[in-house]
């Protein structure tokens, strides 16, 4: 058992470093992922940082003409890439900027002088990079977080669960938020968290992306029912994740 | 508490439980396909018949169905023909003679071998349908004296897709069964026919009340060569078929291999096309919509 | 004895006296729904109570099972089954207990289950009659559930002041016998007991629009039956109605390792034939796409297939499916219109 360790390596982008605060909250499973890996760039938790690296874990989106360059030059040294948590899968938070032209954005939040000449729209880092692992989430969820972890060391493909939030809510015998007149996402997005949210009482928000395959007809009944449309789950998706892919996966054109 | 003995049985043997098995042989025989064969534990004899599959099962990655690739005749070993396609048969082309893996099986019915047996046998094999009929084609050339007429076609993409190709350059030899084969789309060297595997069937003569035919290939493949067997007017329930599906348990219980009321790991994956027809609607459309 | 008496205020007492045979599952309030929990309490459980979200199903078919212990290298397979601990299901309805004759006939029927038999054989069930409907979605009059039928050790029918006791195992007599506050049943209970059955029958009615045999033609020539493209079109896919099923019994197997990389369980979890990728083979080919496929297959595992292989309804009219759809599937609907005979063109 002589076999050096994999280096991991982990470098955030555009984003809050929530996600590594995850897995540095991870305690004992973090320490026995540190008996078979070495972890050789982590800002939250070490100060030295290593140069060489075979797994690299990108957390955050991109969002500037830097960010682009900087994650290609990282990503060039990587044999294994894992976008780790909704910024870097599918955009996060930061999508909100291409809800408009960039150029109204900026002028919206800077006025007149444009401190960020570099900037560009969101993007998610497979849009960048290829991507080996994704690890969804606003959070990501710790425990899934180690699956995957487990399947980049044993060289086998994390399958993203295709099945909406509901078979685990449902498997967690939580009451149905849309029994107690609540509107959540979970029936068209991708499961993975446990159905996190809906344990602690509140609903799904979506922050995995939605599922591959939705029933865009079907949910226009059950979604009229409640008083909701299927712009409104697309604008409800908007908080996360990049709007085209989303629009798509209904057939529908993208707005701007 | 009282048990009786065989609940006592039951309550102690799990069959999820693998056996474990010794790869004795592993070639890479083409770009996508890994030969193995395997030797279960203590030599021990898997007693399968043709057209049986175990479940391959890989610690950590998962299991897999694969079709066994050799006749129950040979019984101290048997074969197995690996496509990479997912989880588990990538990590299974990983390995090497000399690594161990998990077996459970053989599921599933074979070939009904005692109806065939006295009948002419015509056996058409396209692309992958090769490595569960290679079982059949051994067995039958094992005891051959048992069976009548024998012919087989076989059909690929390319000459470079053509598994077994030692064998079946030996069965082309061979005085006691009809050999022919065609390959889609042909390269330099390729002498053979070219185009699709139903083009060879009308050439073949046979005596339709007499004849086993027997066709295992893709889901799209079936419709048109069962089409050419009912030109031929072979009957319904002497044209056989195997059947891909998700075979996850083998035990009948897990339900992802279901078509209507039928579960294929344990009444297939060998089916009549007399009992195809009773599955309409729950087929894939190249399998029963003749 | 085989029907005995307690007093209401009774109940409380008889529970404790159960305490030492095993850990207590019973029906309890979460927000609008019950569930099924750990009851330390008789007053902790709502004996009148609606189906659970998901049926008892969890404590011997779990979401989540262990099947075996592995080693990667070098290559071993562990104890296989782990000790089971004797558990009692409290305040059973009728139909889940149906559930559970299901379940039995599948799990017995060779290759047998070990794990399901293991935990079987620890179990002891409590029934509880229901003495009218829970809500306007059971249908267990059609399928005959509303009554019992074996499949328990102790059934309870509130009787008002008092329950009435039936003892149908010596696994269930031993829960009663040497209690001085439980007595044996006399004529005039027998029939205060036959009088609210009575009563109970005038309550429940057949909720289909047809028998029993007039569904068993309609699964015959309805396959086609417009009816499913309707439901695949209504479908969301979000798979409830099959998760909360208590005879659902699909499932996937999976593995997972610990972090060494070399030990490891395999376990199987819950799968439903509703998801979409249920019938796909790693080739890509999907053996059963759409939704309309998936729904039918759904009715027709509870209504035909299940009567071909065990002649054996596997709906138990419990109502759950109905209740947690948000397209508001309704399998009486979806019955009656099958039974409506609008014949595919």
């Amino acid at each position: 058992m002589s076999k050096p360790k994999p280096k991991v390596a982990f470098f955030e982008f555009t984003d809050c470093e929530g996600c590594q605060l995850q897995v540095a909250n991870l305690g004992a499973s973090l320490l026995e992922l540190a008996k078979v890996v070495d972890i050789v760039n982590f800002r939250e938790i070490m100060s030295e940082a290593g140069e060489e690296y075979d797994v690299l874990v990108v957390e955050g989106s991109v969002a500037s003409k830097h960010d682009e360059e900087r994650l290609k030059k990282i990503a060039s040294k990587a044999k294994v890439i894992v976008a780790m948590g909704a910024c870097a899968t599918i955009g996060g938070v930061n999508n909100l900027k291409n809800l408009k032209p960039l150029a109204e954005q900026k002028k919206a939040v800077y006025g007149s002088v444009d401190p960020v000449p570099d900037a560009i729209e969101t993007k998610s880092i497979d849009e960048v990079v290829h991507v080996d692992y994704y690890v969804h989430g606003c959070p990501i969820y710790g425990p899934e977080f180690l699956k995957v972890m487990e399947c980049v060391l044993l060289g086998k493909p994390y399958n993203v669960p295709q099945y909406p939030v509901c078979v685990e809510c449902k498997q967690n015998e939580n009451v149905c938020a849309y029994e107690k007149g609540q509107f959540c996402l979970g029936p068209v997005t991708k499961a993975g968290c446990n159905s996190w949210l809906p344990n602690y009482g509140s609903v799904c928000v979506g922050c995995r992306g939605l599922i591959d395959n939705p029933a865009a007809d079907a949910q226009k009944d059950i979604l009229q029912k409640y008083g909701l449309t299927v712009e409104g789950i697309l604008d409800k998706f908007t908080l996360y994740c990049n709007g085209k892919k989303e629009r798509a996966k209904y057939g529908k054109e993208s707005q701007k | 508490m009282k048990y009786d003995q065989a609940f006592q049985e039951i309550l102690s043997a799990s069959p999820y439980r693998p056996m474990k098995a010794k790869i004795v042989k592993a070639n890479k025989v083409t770009e996508h396909e890994k030969f193995f064969r395997i030797e279960l534990e203590g030599k021990k004899e898997l007693g399968h018949l043709p057209g049986q599959f175990v479940q391959a099962s890989l610690f950590g990655y998962g299991e897999a169905p694969i079709s066994i690739c050799s006749s129950s005749t040979q019984k101290e070993y048997f074969d197995l023909t690996v496509r990479k396609l997912g989880t588990v048969t990538s990590a299974l082309h990983k390995l090497e003679s000399g690594d161990t893996i998990g077996i459970r099986g053989p599921f599933g019915n074979g070939f009904p071998l005692d109806k065939m047996l006295g009948n002419n046998i015509l056996i058409v094999a396209g692309g992958l349908g090769i490595v569960p009929l290679r079982s059949l084609i051994q067995y039958i050339l094992d005891k051959r004296k048992d069976f009548g007429e024998v012919q087989i076609l076989l059909g690929c993409k390319t000459p470079k897709d053509m598994l077994f190709g030692d064998e079946i350059a030996s069965w082309q030899k061979r005085a006691d069964i009809k050999f022919n084969c065609t390959v889609d789309k042909a390269d330099p060297d390729w002498k053979g026919n070219v185009g699709l595997i139903t083009s060879l069937i009308p050439g073949v003569t046979i005596r339709p009340k007499q004849t086993y035919a027997v066709v295992v290939g893709p889901p799209i493949m079936y419709k048109f060569v069962i089409l050419e067997f009912l030109k031929k007017e072979i009957p319904a329930r002497q044209i056989i078929v195997s059947l891909e599906r998700k075979m996850k348990c083998g035990l009948g219980k897990c339900g992802h291999c279901q078509i209507r009321n039928v579960y294929v790991c344990q009444c297939g994956p060998v089916f009549t096309f007399e009992q195809l027809r009773e599955m309409e609607g729950e087929c894939h459309e190249g399998e029963c919509h003749v | 004895m085989k029907y005995a008496i307690i007093n209401r205020m009774d109940m409380g007492r008889w529970f404790d006296s159960l305490k030492d045979r095993g850990k207590i599952y019973g029906p309890k309030k979460k927000e609008s729904a019950y569930v099924f929990r750990p009851i330390q309490e008789f007053e902790e459980m709502s004996l009148k109570y609606i189906p659970t979200i998901l049926p008892p199903k969890k404590y011997y078919f779990p979401q989540k099972e262990f099947l075996l212990k592995f080693k990667i290298n070098p290559f071993s397979t562990g104890k296989a089954i782990r000790e089971f601990e004797e558990f009692i299901l409290f305040g059973v309805h009728t139909c889940d207990i149906a559930g559970i004759q299901c379940m039995d006939v599948v799990f017995n029927e060779k290759p047998a289950d070990p794990n399901y038999l293991n935990r079987k054989e620890k179990m002891t069930i409590i029934g509880l009659e229901c003495m009218d409907y829970c809500d306007k979605y059971a249908s267990c009059a059609a399928v005959g559930t509303h009554v019992y039928k074996g499949g328990y050790d102790i059934m309870l029918t509130d009787l008002g002041d008092e329950y009435a006791i039936h003892i149908n195992s010596e696994k269930g007599d031993k829960l009663v016998t040497g209690k001085k506050y439980i007595r044996e049943m006399n004529a005039k209970d027998k029939e205060k007991l036959n009088k609210a059955f009575e009563e109970k029958l005038k309550k429940f009615n057949n909720e289909f629009d047809g028998d029993m045999e007039r569904i068993d033609k309609a699964f015959e020539k309805g396959f086609f039956s417009p009816v499913w493209k309707d439901l695949g079109a209504r479908c969301v896919g979000c798979t409830n109605c099959t998760a909360v099923c208590p005879t659902c019994y699909c499932f996937d197997v999976v593995d997972e390792v610990s972090l060494n990389l070399n030990d490891g369980d395999r376990y199987r979890v819950w799968n439903y034939c509703q998801m979409d990728d249920f019938a796909k083979v790693s080739t890509g080919e999907d053996f059963r796409a759409g939704r309309d496929a998936r729904q039918r297959h759904r009715y027709y595992r509870k209504f035909k297939y299940s009567v071909q292989k065990y002649n054996k309804y596997f709906c138990t009219g419990c109502g759950r499916c109905t209740r947690t759809c948000m397209a508001k599937i309704s399998l009486v609907e979806t019955i009656n219109q099958l039974l409506s005979g609008k014949e595919a063109k």
